[in-house]
């Protein structure tokens, strides 16, 4: 009796939905959640549906099925317009209109609607128990073995060695910033992660916040979004988002979905503007030929919301690639960056290079390699000179540090 | 009464006991162990040494609270012991403006 009292009130709260944006839905789903019933889960240990919104690349399928895999239990999935096979399981499927620009535009309102009615009744079964929790979809097994392996039981030998909870230790390399030799973190960033652009892989290495070196591994996916006002508008909301002024963000989009006449829009960038949101953006941040720094894109963004026409940007250089603009700022920094773009410009940043590991600087080559072929002759090298031998690879890191400062 | 902390031990013990036989939700799964990178995974795992660039700024805030430190026991007796006092906290003061001058030419109050 009282456990169903329970549930029932957990029925009623706001669903809490992790998405994972497709080609061309994301205008459309900024636009769903405009809805007291639903919050936009930031990561998907916070959501109970896995709503998955549009066409997805064949490539993509394997990191939804581990974003599903993240989430906690009772948790559902729903496909929204998603052709993603079987890589999902038996989810739940909704399919109404194709994409926005196919259809009327009250069609496309009609959908929405459905689609909001439908997740908030997966909730609702879900927290009353009619529905039961998914299945895990990948194995629960580690990328390595490493219990009971080696002396300590680290998963292989010496300090630096092991491989404990599956995944080999981080290795030092020098710092962009002030070349204190610490540890880098390489990892693949997106392609389903709220802050980037839906569909944009990243492989970067981290060390701390400070971002050293990127590569493209996917593109982002193509958007409907044009460059008319409510468009201009939710990427304002994003970047506002990201500057970390939520209450703004809703605002503007707000905005986007009434149209310009719902919401004043002076009134909008008076309040952006009292904010100080121009003035946290760093002069020039993210600065790139012809389409001057990120706080010029954002002055222009919050102009276009009080009614004057987008500035028309030059084409952009053929040397201008994230992977030149985004090494040695922070992780918040880069952020604002990778949001201040327009879809078209960011897709032209996001090209992948062909050959673009060969005129890297070599430590990002190393890293690869030490944490790939385990066992390999330059692998063994490396660890016996961090294990054993850990004083002799200092000295030759300071070494070069004296040239550094 | 003597009774009710013992009815809350026995009753907790109890709910504690029965979790530990119905056996506890299993711990997280591989994948959930996962750092969340919307979809993506990491080379190595969160172990890591990184530089905390506040480090310069905790240092300069020591030499403030020592300062404060040293100043409450000097309030009680300032009173009676007048212009000596002062002079006294005067010098203390002198020297740890030089070490907060020494930091800021060192760069403390540049973020970086």
């Amino acid at each position: 009796m009282a456990v169903s009292v329970l549930s029932n009130w957990a029925g009623e709260a706001p669903v809490a939905v992790f998405v994972a944006i497709g080609e061309g839905m994301r205008d459309r789903l900024e636009r769903l959640f405009n809805d007291a019933r639903f919050v936009r889960a930031a990561s998907p240990r916070h959501a109970a549906i896995f709503l998955i919104a549009g066409r997805m690349r064949l490539e993509d399928r394997e990191d939804l099925r581990r974003l599903h895999d993240q989430m906690p239990h009772p948790r559902v999935t729903l496909l929204w317009n998603a052709e993603v096979g079987e890589a999902l399981g038996d989810a739940e499927v909704f399919t109404g209109s194709t994409l926005e620009v196919d259809i009327e535009a009250s069609e496309a309102g009609r959908s929405d609607d459905a689609v909001r009615d439908r997740l908030e009744k997966l909730w609702q079964e879900l927290a009353s128990g009619e529905r039961s929790s998914e299945p895990d979809l990948l194995h629960d097994e580690p990328p390595n073995s490493w219990e009971g392996i080696g002396p300590h039981g680290q998963g292989g030998q010496g300090m630096m060695g092991g491989t404990p909870y599956g995944r080999p230790m981080a290795m030092t390399s020098d710092d962009l910033r002030d070349g204190l030799a610490l540890d880098l973190y390489t990892a693949r960033f997106g392609p389903f992660l709220p802050m980037f652009p839906p569909g944009l892989l990243l492989e970067m290495t981290l060390q701390g916040d400070v971002i050293q070196s990127v590569k493209v591994v996917r593109p982002p996916l193509s958007q409907a979004g044009g460059n008319d006002v409510p468009a201009a508008l939710l990427r304002l909301a994003r970047l506002l988002d990201v500057l970390g002024l939520p209450v703004l963000g809703q605002r503007a989009r707000l905005a986007a979905v009434g149209g310009a006449t719902s919401v004043p829009l002076e009134k909008l960038s008076r309040a952006i503007h009292w904010a100080g949101a121009t003035l946290a953006i760093p002069r020039g941040l993210g600065a790139v030929e012809g389409y001057g720094d990120t706080r010029t894109r954002f002055a222009n963004l919050v102009s276009v919301a009080n009614g004057f026409s987008p500035a028309m940007w030059p084409g952009l250089t053929r040397s201008a690639h994230l992977s030149s603009i985004l090494p040695g700022l922070e992780w918040s920094e880069a952020m604002l960056v990778l949001n201040s773009f327009d879809d078209e410009t960011l897709s032209t940043l996001a090209a992948i290079v062909e050959g673009a590991d060969e005129d890297r600087d070599g430590h990002d080559h190393d890293s690869g390699h030490m944490h790939h072929d385990h066992g390999g002759p330059h692998d063994h090298d490396r660890h016996q000179g961090h294990g054993g031998r850990g004083s002799h690879l200092g000295n030759d890191y300071h070494g070069r540090h004296g040239g550094h400062a | 009464m003597e009774i009710v902390p013992w009815v809350f031990l026995i009753g907790i013990l109890s709910v504690l006991c029965i979790r530990g036989v119905h056996g506890v939700r299993h711990s997280a799964t591989a994948p959930q162990q996962l750092p969340f990178l919307g979809g993506g995974t990491p080379d190595t795992h969160a172990w890591q040494r990184y530089h905390i660039r506040y480090y310069s700024m905790t240092l300069l805030f020591i030499a403030f609270e020592m300062e404060m430190m040293f100043m409450y026991p000097w309030a009680v007796v300032f009173v009676e012991e007048g212009g000596m006092a002062m002079m006294e906290m005067g010098m203390f003061l002198a020297i740890l403006s030089i070490g907060i001058v020494y930091a800021w030419r060192e760069g403390v109050f540049r973020w970086q």
